[in-house]
């Protein structure tokens, strides 16, 4: 469906984007991972033709963004970081203009308008001047922005910024639907909200690929690192020393330490054999160490990016 | 293109700038036929070219935002990933400004009708200003859409279309101070008096031959001629494509 190849973009002697390449299959829905200022909106931006590159390609549908630019851009639909929204304009008004632009038959527009409204469900706001709109439904216009003309591919970039959680939920959740019928790109610097609804992930950080998976073989590859929190009361030392002896845990690490209470993180080894979180109650339990706390860590990006660089 | 034109045709009655051109522009233009209609003889030729005055304050207002405010608000976006040329962009907003150009213009047919139902002239040379009215105002509108799409920010693109306009109204006294300050340079030198007055009237030839308002200053009097039409319309072209150009090259950046 897209096939990017080494791409390369320069902002005078920064080097935005260094050599990317991936490709996205047809009905799939890529997470696009990365902290801020990786490279991911630049990527974007040339996938969609807003900017071109320095150097590689692009091709959509077979169809190179560059060389046949109009063919390629009709099969795209994108939401950009900054929804481009004509804030003096009413929701319709806007959309109808959408497919003025994108040459959408007259015939079928009704009927796609109404489709679209009721998919991101903005029909009771949509005589409403789009000024006046708070933010999530802003981002809903600019999501149905990017269905209009019923594009086969939608790239999304960061659909659920500056949204409060309610809101995150019901665009994920219009997300997990368009991905029925559509090809997805979704870029995001969350971890949770790619695992929510992704298939492959795309990592990238300082303009280059660090990984490319499956969030199965993501979250396997990080299984030799997994974390586990542990509050209790007692005496540290012979805590920590009983903690090393089960087999299975790699590390021990005091996080908080103050006279009765004490945090301290585990390291555990996921490929020993048993369940270690009942051999580590039990330890306690025969200590006689009350547990406060006691909880895995999910592994945040950070760390996920500090595995996946220094792993390879 | 037409979608564009739309667009920007109707956000000019979306907020007060649209009213408020028309209604200035209503007002000058009544103010000054109402003033020679009273004493008896109206010269609708001098009422169009006074109107043209009127274009250095009007074209920056209307054209400052096509392009600055759309980059601003990150509209521009859409035109670039849509499967549209930016060239049928820049001619719609273009189509769009030179509307609201019409509509205010609107008032001088007006009075062209009530001038000729109380059997006042409306001559050769009222036609004539009418024509040239709108290849100058086509001509200053894409100056002023040029400066619009260098900037993001609106009141520098009127600033900037303001100085260039200015300058063009003023070119035939650029012209003169030329041809003025060479003959002081020339005769210093000891050439003959008749040699520096050729040398300065051909200077003040060549400056004033990029002036657009004296190029077609016949009009009025009723001498048609194509030259200054195509010139006008090949510098609005030119200043289009600039545009189309500026834009352009925001993708192109590296």
């Amino acid at each position: 469906m897209i096939q990017i190849n080494n791409l390369v973009k320069y902002y005078g002697d920064k080097k935005a984007v260094n050599g990317i390449s991936f490709s996205v299959n047809k009905g799939e829905v890529l997470g696009f991972l990365g902290p801020n200022g990786a490279g991911k909106s630049t990527t974007m931006n040339i996938i969609t033709g807003y900017l071109s590159s320095t150097s590689g390609t692009v091709k959509v549908n077979g169809h190179d963004i560059l060389e046949e630019p109009e063919e390629a851009k009709k099969c795209i639909g994108y939401l950009p970081e900054i929804p481009p929204l004509y804030t003096d304009m009413t929701v319709l008004e806007y959309l109808r203009f959408i497919c003025d632009i994108k040459g959408v038959d007259k015939s079928k527009r009704k009927e796609m308008l109404a489709r679209i409204l009721a998919m991101v469900r903005i029909v009771d706001v949509s005589d409403r001047m789009i000024g006046n709109l708070s933010k999530g439904y802003k981002q809903r216009v600019g999501i149905a922005q990017a269905l209009v003309g019923d594009p086969e591919i939608l790239i999304l970039d960061e659909p659920t910024v500056g949204l409060d959680p309610n809101q995150i939920l019901e665009i994920r959740k219009l997300i997990r639907s368009l991905a029925k019928n559509h090809t997805v790109i979704l870029s995001s610097h969350i971890l949770s909200e790619v695992q929510a609804v992704c298939d492959r992930v795309v990592i990238i950080n300082k303009g280059r690929v660090a990984a490319i998976d499956t969030i199965t073989d993501l979250a396997k590859r990080l299984s030799g690192t997994s974390k586990m929190l542990l509050a209790f009361k007692g005496p540290v030392k012979a805590v920590c020393s009983s903690l090393h002896s089960i087999p299975g845990v790699n590390s021990v690490n005091t996080r908080i330490s103050d006279n009765e209470i004490h945090e301290v993180e585990i390291g555990i080894n996921n490929n020993t054999s048993g369940d270690i979180r009942s051999s580590i109650f039990f330890t306690m339990a025969k200590g006689g160490w009350p547990i406060l706390e006691f909880r895995s860590l999910d592994p945040t990006l950070e760390e996920i990016f500090l595995s996946i660089t220094n792993g390879v | 293109m037409l979608a564009v034109f739309k667009r920007e045709f109707l956000s000019y009655f979306k907020n007060p700038t649209g009213y408020v051109a028309i209604a200035l522009y209503s007002f000058l233009a009544g103010y000054i036929f109402v003033n020679k209609f009273a004493g008896g003889t109206v010269n609708l030729s001098s009422e169009i070219i006074s109107m043209r005055s009127y274009f250095l304050i009007i074209v920056p207002i209307i054209t400052m935002g096509l392009f600055a405010e759309d980059k601003r608000r990150g509209t521009d976006i859409i035109y670039y990933t849509s499967p549209v040329s930016i060239f049928s962009v820049v001619l719609g907003k273009f189509l769009a400004a030179m509307s609201l150009f019409f509509i205010m213009f609107l008032n001088v047919f007006a009075h062209m009708f009530v001038t000729a139902s109380y059997g006042g002239v409306v001559d050769v040379g009222t036609w004539g200003s009418v024509i040239v009215y709108f290849f100058l105002a086509a001509l200053f509108v894409s100056i002023g859409i040029f400066a619009s799409s260098i900037t993001d920010t609106q009141i520098i693109s009127a600033i900037v279309s303001f100085v260039i306009l200015l300058s063009i109204t003023a070119i035939d006294r650029f012209a003169s101070n030329i041809s003025s300050s060479l003959a002081s340079i020339f005769s210093s030198f000891g050439l003959s008096s008749e040699k520096v007055n050729t040398i300065c009237e051909k200077a003040e030839k060549a400056v004033n031959w990029l002036n657009p308002i004296t190029k077609t200053s016949g009009f009025r009097s009723g001498i048609f001629s194509v030259a200054p039409l195509v010139f006008c319309f090949s510098t609005t072209l030119v200043f289009l494509f600039l545009t189309y150009r500026v834009l352009e090259k925001k993708r192109w950046a590296q």
